[in-house]
């Protein structure tokens, strides 16, 4: 318990350490001046915007193609992944293939999502499926092939059918692949959907980041890039809290 | 003899399918008159001529040369302040919580600041990219430094090593797997970031000008800049994953052993 009770103190106090640094660097030097928010600034922007219906509004958008295109690529991933992992065969076949989308960065296709799907919420939803449904499905897949072989020899053994295996070995087994998959995933859809606004400008925080740099508001700026780091926290953490829950036995 | 044999069946294995899928683009596209969906010939001639005759120089190496410098800066920068910070627990407990909220903001919301301060030209976009790859290297740096085996530690204290040749021949060595894995996130981030930082900002490079492609309705060209843009982002990582194979050799080899 000591360990939890000194760690809050110590990011509280960096947290004000950095803020009255920025604060300094931004009144003084050459950095003052319209282009650059102090910290005191920023954070008031931040308390105007708590008052601003748009805002709320862009978070609720950024939220929903994030959770949206989260829950498909899971929904789309998992299964595929084990289906792929449950033969060699498969799964060296489509290896190659997915590794080259899953390193793909989904910025790439803002160009062509723009023209086909046009810059709207489906479009933030399609780009995050795309982020994560290769990498979700190999792990998956990986997961699935990493099976103890002893364990469903024994199941063989003890003639339990192929689905009972995938049940009570498989799926299991893959369950801490899938976990950290997930929260990659988690994070990950967040990140598109912002720059899905950002970048090609489908509503949401993003899109309102866009805004308010080419009004030159800075303030608001980074009020806005404010909320995304603290979004982005807050996801992490509950990710993983939710998956100690749920995935208790792999000791991740 | 064999391994060739083996060679050539893991390439088989691995090959059909995106054959299949190339071809089956090539004929299904082959008379499309759908303008979002050009035929895939015509992409690839258009592909030939944009990268190999017309911009290669105009926009792919300002890009590259973008990313290559602007990510050299962040190694160079984060890597030691990584070890400063990550030697003493203290420090490290202290910078830890506002690297962990920096990097939670999805790097590319950063182009914006920077755009506001250094306008539209380059500086910006080296800044932006810098800035968004450091974090991750930071953070694998000191956590790498930081969690070396208590017992490696112990040895060479007791072999007397002074504090220089813990730090050159215990912590860093054993921090170098971690490290590697931060350079490879914030080299995917600075790639990411550098064509934000061209969309975003106006102007030229192969982010730019697919975008421009794009807003112009000059369908082909905008196919050819995401897939030029697509197998770039491939080879780029293939490359990084071949130097640290070669860099790692030594951990790669233990840990077979294991």
């Amino acid at each position: 318990m000591p360990g939890v009770n000194r760690r809050i103190p110590a990011g509280l106090v960096s947290a004000v350490v950095v803020l009255l640094i920025w604060q300094v660097v931004g009144s003084v030097g050459p950095l003052a001046g319209d282009s650059f928010a102090t910290a005191s600034e920023a954070i008031v922007a931040l308390i105007g915007l708590f008052a601003d219906s748009q805002f709320w509004v862009a978070v609720f958008e950024t939220l929903q193609m994030a959770v949206i295109g989260f829950a498909l690529s899971m929904v789309i991933a998992v299964p595929l992944g084990l289906l792929i992992g449950l033969s060699r065969f498969t799964y060296r076949s489509t290896k190659f293939t997915f590794d080259f989308f899953k390193v793909i960065p989904p910025i790439v296709l803002i160009p062509i999502a723009i023209l086909v799907i046009g810059p709207s919420i489906a479009m933030g939803i399609a780009l995050a499926v795309f982020a994560n449904v290769f990498a979700v499905a190999i792990q998956t897949a990986y997961g699935i092939r990493d099976t103890d072989p002893t364990l469903l020899e024994t199941m063989r053994c003890y003639r339990m059918n192929a689905f009972q295996q995938i049940r009570y070995a498989r799926l299991p087994s893959a369950a801490a692949q899938i976990a950290v998959a997930t929260r990659l995933a988690a994070t990950a859809s967040l990140i598109v959907a912002v720059v899905a606004g950002l970048v090609g400008g489908a509503p949401g925080l993003g899109r309102l980041a866009a805004l308010y740099q080419s009004a030159g508001t800075a303030d608001r700026t980074y009020a806005v890039v404010l909320t995304l780091g603290i979004l982005g926290l807050v996801t992490s953490r509950l990710i993983v809290r939710l998956q100690r829950r749920a995935v208790f036995w792999s000791g991740r | 003899m064999r391994r060739i044999g083996r060679w050539l069946l893991a390439v088989l294995i691995g090959g059909w399918l995106p054959v299949l899928l190339i071809t089956w683009w090539w004929n299904a596209s082959a008379d499309s008159t759908d303008p979002f969906f050009p035929p895939l010939h015509a992409i690839w001639e258009q592909f030939q001529y944009n990268w190999i005759w017309q911009f290669w120089g105009i926009h792919v190496m300002p890009t590259l040369q973008n990313l290559i410098v602007g990510f050299l800066i962040a190694v160079v920068i984060a890597i030691p302040l990584g070890v400063v910070v990550g030697s003493s627990r203290t420090t490290a407990t202290y910078v830890e919580p506002v690297v962990d909220f920096i990097r939670s903001i999805p790097p590319v919301a950063l182009v914006p600041i920077f755009i506001l301060l250094l306008g539209l030209d380059s500086s910006m976009r080296i800044a932006s990219i810098t800035f968004a790859a450091s974090f991750p290297i930071l953070l694998n740096t000191i956590e790498g430094v930081r969690a070396t085996n208590v017992v490696l530690l112990d040895t060479a204290m007791v072999f007397r090593l002074t504090r220089n040749q813990i730090l050159w021949r215990v912590r860093l060595p054993n921090a170098m797997p971690t490290v590697f894995a931060g350079l490879q996130v914030g080299f995917q981030i600075a790639f990411i970031v550098a064509i934000a930082s061209e969309i975003l900002g106006s102007g030229f490079g192969l982010g730019a000008f697919t975008l421009i492609a794009t807003d112009s309705f000059m369908i082909l060209d905008a196919w050819t800049g995401v897939m030029l843009l697509g197998i770039l982002g491939y080879v780029l990582n293939l490359v990084f994953d071949v130097v640290e194979r070669i860099s790692l050799r030594w951990y790669f080899g233990q840990r077979k052993l294991v």
